[in-house]
């Protein structure tokens, strides 16, 4: 229940080297026990009870109800939703939320912190704080501005198109548009934290480096090609890694609060599936048979994705 | 694994308490000791007049009944059914719940809803119950058993914007009586004015399906017979591509279903079909904008019209004989004459007695100073059960339908092979 | 990590190389961003001043400023009440996810386990499990813990993240080691040892943990909407809630409402910028 949101990200995975205080062959201790006992408790009890209870339901046929009893069939349930066009169809949509906030939570950040690291002073205080200020938004909140403002008729974007002489969008009515406006609400929310994160990277890069380079003649493009970017890595990769897991999770309140999933099904992505499945459909076994797909799925591409970042990210050392 | 455990045992244990209450045990006479009954409602949820007027008719209760203390819950009215489940789920028995009539088959047959043929002696229950609509009685009726009694309900009906028709050349004294005439006036209006002509809050997340179920029956279709679905039948599928083909022409607009009252209060849709219960937050928007006026919802040529109802009945949950006295006197107070007036004066559903609508003592004063809530009471003559789905799966159903309707309506293809196909995928999920 | 933020990063002399119109395009650039991102708040601190019916005006302030949509959120809704309570569960639920986090932080730095790996991976693993599937059983469990409609009920299920627990990990195992081992050598236990020497030179990373956990424990939802049962029991987010009936939206009152929610924090934000992005900069989050 924690969605700790756009906020979170990963410190980077550091070389093993800097390690302190590791004794090899230390007596068997009950201490670190002690010490890690809040947290595991509150995980166990929170997190993973409920989780290999929704495994065990996931083969029931159940609403839950303490007046009937839950039906064992089996991978029924697992079968019936892999043949179903709806989990098809988020699936899809789940992988184009995904891909579709890579622009706003890795590129244009990416693109302005280093585009901007030579601005001073006040302005760059100035535009950086005013650029961090959605992402502390509540998403209920976004959502409802959202709607405001591109509501078909009276919305102020409208209104905008209108002066353009550009034609009306149904920004959440068309199902050619619906996602993609999702998906920009989702990143609006980011983008400031991103950029944050790779000016604080950028700003961490050894100037050294960059007057050598500079000395030996290496144009701009080279100095950010050889040197910025490969030091920039673990942030990228960070950043694309929080994408890739959290991003569709990001978009579910939006999906909650704006849409429903519709229009035509255009915006349901995997977990928004499920939620209905729990919440509206009150069928235990479909939601949580949907909950493990989505949850090993994820952990098999937060795998993928550690491996990369080991394999491919550049450290300063 | 400790969890397991409980819910196994919490099963068994309301699984022992249900058969002797609800076969055996007898309703207590009087509420001769203090009780407190839960009451989950989803009006209180919510900052509007179906707030204050909620508060309100507790405080009455709770006046009228000394020993008897309401504990409201207030629950959105998209997430109380879930709630309602949830707290059976988790051994919290509620006793007395507002709920929308989409569940009422559910209600009765999973959730142990009591009818109230069982639970209170026929005498008694006849005395309550006269003087109520018969039509308005079979709203919350299940196999002939009364499990839900109208409480906050309403019946769709076409508010529209005289400016906008004589904009558009049309004459407001003369609204659209057929579809036909809608179509043809919201051509006009969208041709004349460029905006929007007419759209029905028939597809939105939080209107269920009554609009639609109203226009499906009023042209003789039905969405089920039985377990056998038939909203892809030639009836309820022609209804349907009477719609297609207005959004086709123009007349039916294209917007955010959700915001469709929004963009109707702001003067920018001619005719908007919908439930009564917003004629006060209309009425409010319009003022100064435009002229608001009324007429009852649209008829196929001739045949008569099917409005069916909105809303939410009272259901009663409680096991215990005390409990179930007392959530039944709630119930009767909050059916009653006075509760009704204050229902339809302060938030603007139907009463379920026709006896106060003009009686100065109840409604008569109200009603003369809003006489445009006269096409609404007209309906009733008329009024129509909503066809609630049976069945484990019926909200899945439920949803399959009004997805395949949105995509009749909207979509490119042929509207009837839509509604025919989700048909054929749902009828799988029915008992 | 403790780069100057202000400080630019290139010789500042290379600047004047730079053509005017390369940073005019930056400035550009910049300001629409910004644009973009203050725009809808704008918007929103607007409308909640407009009257009734002016509500769907586009004009850049309202002609009339009023405060009745104020007026009216705050006489039928406890906000106050909920603004309150709001700040007690987002800063109950920051605290604890620092302690818990930083205590198994410290075990899992501190001491060379078999089963470190295992917890260290079923911690981070509990963050992929999506909040959907566990939210029915967690409510069953709230309820036979008598938790429903408390502020307790929205702190505990929060009080641990695997976030906290990564964030400080990571922290931690950079903390220089002679200083820990000179105080090992002094005789000093454990607990000792972290609470007078870790924790007092942890502040960036503590802070910035704190901030993020503040932040998305205030802006939580799903949770409370399904725990709360009376609004004076509830959070500001649902407060919010209660202004979109289903008879459809009450435009002003919900501006009103979602600047009530949202001022606070944005004022803490604004009087607090310079320290949040530096303590992000300083906490090894990049």
């Amino acid at each position: 229940m924690t969605s700790i949101e756009a906020d979170i990200v990963l410190p980077k995975a550091r070389a093993a080297g800097r390690a302190w205080v590791r004794r090899p062959r230390e007596p068997i201790t009950i201490a670190p026990w002690i010490y890690l006992a809040p947290a595991l408790v509150l995980l166990m009890v929170w997190t993973y009870i409920p989780l290999v209870e929704a495994f065990r339901l996931s083969f029931y046929q159940w609403n839950m109800l303490p007046t009937s009893v839950p039906k064992y069939i089996g991978l029924k349930n697992y079968e019936r939703l892999i043949a179903l066009p709806e989990m098809r169809n988020a699936l899809w949509n789940t992988l184009y939320y995904t891909l579709g906030l890579f622009p706003m939570s890795v590129v244009i950040p990416l693109f302005v912190a280093i585009w901007t690291q030579d601005l001073t002073g006040r302005a760059r205080k100035i535009y950086r704080a005013l650029i961090f200020v959605p992402m502390i938004v509540a998403p209920v909140v976004a959502a409802i501005l959202w709607r405001w403002l591109l509501n078909e008729d009276q919305g102020i974007v409208t209104r905008g198109l209108d002066w353009l002489g550009l034609e009306r969008i149904g920004f959440l009515t068309d199902p050619r548009y619906a996602l993609a406006t999702l998906t920009w609400i989702t990143g609006w929310k980011l983008i400031g934290f991103s950029t944050l994160l790779f000016s604080a990277a950028n700003s961490g890069i050894n100037s050294a480096y960059i007057e050598a380079a500079r000395i030996d003649g290496a144009t701009r493009w080279g100095i950010i090609r050889d040197i910025r970017l490969p030091l920039l890595s673990p942030t990228i990769l960070l950043l694309s890694m929080m994408t890739i897991l959290f991003g569709a999770q990001w978009s579910f309140a939006y999906i909650n609060v704006l849409t429903d999933g519709g229009p035509l099904k255009s915006t349901t992505n995997i977990f928004y599936l499920l939620w209905q499945y729990g919440f509206e459909t009150m069928s235990a076994g479909w939601s949580s048979a949907a909950g493990m797909i989505a949850f090993a799925g994820f952990a098999v591409l937060a795998a993928c994705c550690m491996w990369l970042t080991k394999r491919l990210a550049v450290y300063d050392n | 694994m400790l969890r397991r455990h409980s819910l196994k045992l919490m099963a068994a244990f309301t699984a022992s308490l249900l058969v002797p209450f609800g076969a055996s045990a007898e309703m207590a006479a009087t509420v001769d000791k203090p009780v407190t009954i839960t009451f989950y409602n989803y009006n209180l949820a919510s900052a509007s007049a179906g707030a204050d007027a909620t508060k309100e008719l507790i405080a009455g209760f709770e006046k009228k009944f000394p020993n008897v203390k309401v504990e409201p819950i207030a629950v959105p009215s998209n997430e109380i059914m879930s709630r309602v489940q949830a707290d059976i789920v988790a051994g919290r028995q509620p006793d007395v719940a507002q709920l929308v009539f989409r569940d009422l088959i559910y209600i009765a047959s999973d959730l142990g809803g009591n009818a109230l043929e069982d639970m209170v002696k026929p005498a008694e229950l006849k005395e309550q119950l006269a003087g109520m609509i018969p039509r308005g009685l079979e709203l919350g009726k299940v196999d002939g058993k009364t499990y839900g009694l109208a409480y906050t309900f309403s019946t769709p009906i076409l508010y529209y914007n005289a400016d906008l028709f004589r904009q558009a050349g049309l004459n407001p004294d003369e609204p659209p009586k057929t579809w036909a005439d809608v179509a043809a006036a919201g051509k006009a209006i969208k041709e004349k004015t460029g905006k929007n002509g007419f759209f029905p809050g028939a597809y939105g997340p939080t209107d269920g399906t009554f609009v639609y179920q109203s226009i499906v029956m009023s042209n003789r279709g039905k969405v089920r017979d039985g377990n056998k679905l038939t909203f892809a039948d030639t009836n309820a599928a022609d209804a349907v591509k009477m719609l297609h083909d207005m959004v086709a022409s123009g007349a039916h607009a294209k917007i955010d279903p959700a915001s469709a009252s929004d963009t109707f209060g702001s003067g920018n849709m001619g005719m908007f079909l919908y439930t009564s219960a917003l004629l006060s937050s209309m009425k409010k928007s319009a003022a100064g904008k435009f002229e608001l006026r009324l007429a009852a919802m649209p008829a196929f040529g001739d045949k008569p019209t099917a409005p069916t109802n909105s809303g939410s009945a009272l259901f009663i949950f409680s096991k215990d004989p005390l409990k179930q006295r007392a959530s039944y006197e709630l119930l009767k107070y909050l059916t009653s004459r006075e509760a009704y007036t204050i229902i339809t004066s302060k938030i603007g559903y139907l009463p379920l007695r026709l006896d106060i609508v003009d009686d100065p003592n109840y409604l008569g004063g109200w009603l003369k100073e809003n006489p445009m809530f006269r096409a609404n009471l007209e309906q009733l003559n008329r009024l129509t059960a909503n066809l609630a789905f049976p069945g484990a799966n019926y909200r899945q159903v439920e949803k399959m339908m009004m997805d395949s309707v949105r995509e009749a309506v909207f979509g490119k293809g042929d509207p009837a092979a839509a509604l025919k196909s989700a048909q054929d995928q749902a009828q799988d999920l029915m008992p | 990590m403790t780069t100057d933020i202000d400080a630019p990063t290139t010789n500042p002399g290379g600047m004047f190389l730079q053509p005017l119109l390369g940073r005019l395009a930056v400035h550009g650039v910049m300001i629409l961003l910004s644009v973009l991102s203050i725009f809808p708040i704008y918007w929103m601190f607007v409308t909640s001043f407009r009257p009734a019916n002016e509500i769907f005006s586009t004009a850049l302030w309202p002609s009339a400023p009023t405060f009745e949509n104020y007026i009216f959120v705050l006489t039928r809704v406890p906000m106050l009440q909920m603004l309150a309570n709001t700040v007690i569960v987002a800063a109950m639920t920051a605290g604890l996810q620092v302690v818990t986090g930083m205590l198994a932080a410290y075990a899992l730095v501190r001491w060379r386990m078999r089963l470190s790996g295992v917890v260290h991976g079923l911690i981070a693993l509990s963050w992929l499990v999506p909040f959907q599937v566990t939210m029915i059983p967690n409510y069953v469990l709230a309820s036979q813990l008598g938790l429903l409609d408390t502020l307790a009920g929205l702190i505990i299920p929060n009080a641990s993240h695997a976030f906290a627990v990564l964030l400080l990990y990571h922290a931690m195992r950079s903390f220089p080691n002679e200083i820990l081992e000179a105080a090992r050598i002094d005789g000093a236990g454990s607990s000792k040892i972290l609470w007078q020497i870790v924790v007092p030179n942890m502040g960036a990373p503590i802070a910035s943990l704190s901030i993020i956990a503040f932040i998305s424990a205030w802006n939580e939802y799903f949770w409370p909407l399904l725990l709360s049962r009376k609004p004076e029991n509830s959070v500001v987010q649902i407060g919010l809630q209660m202004f979109m009936t289903q008879e459809g939206n009450l435009w002003g009152p919900l501006m009103a409402a979602a600047c009530l929610a949202s001022l606070p924090i944005l004022i803490v934000y604004l009087v607090l910028q310079r320290h949040v992005i530096e303590s992000f900069m300083k906490s090894g989050i990049r």
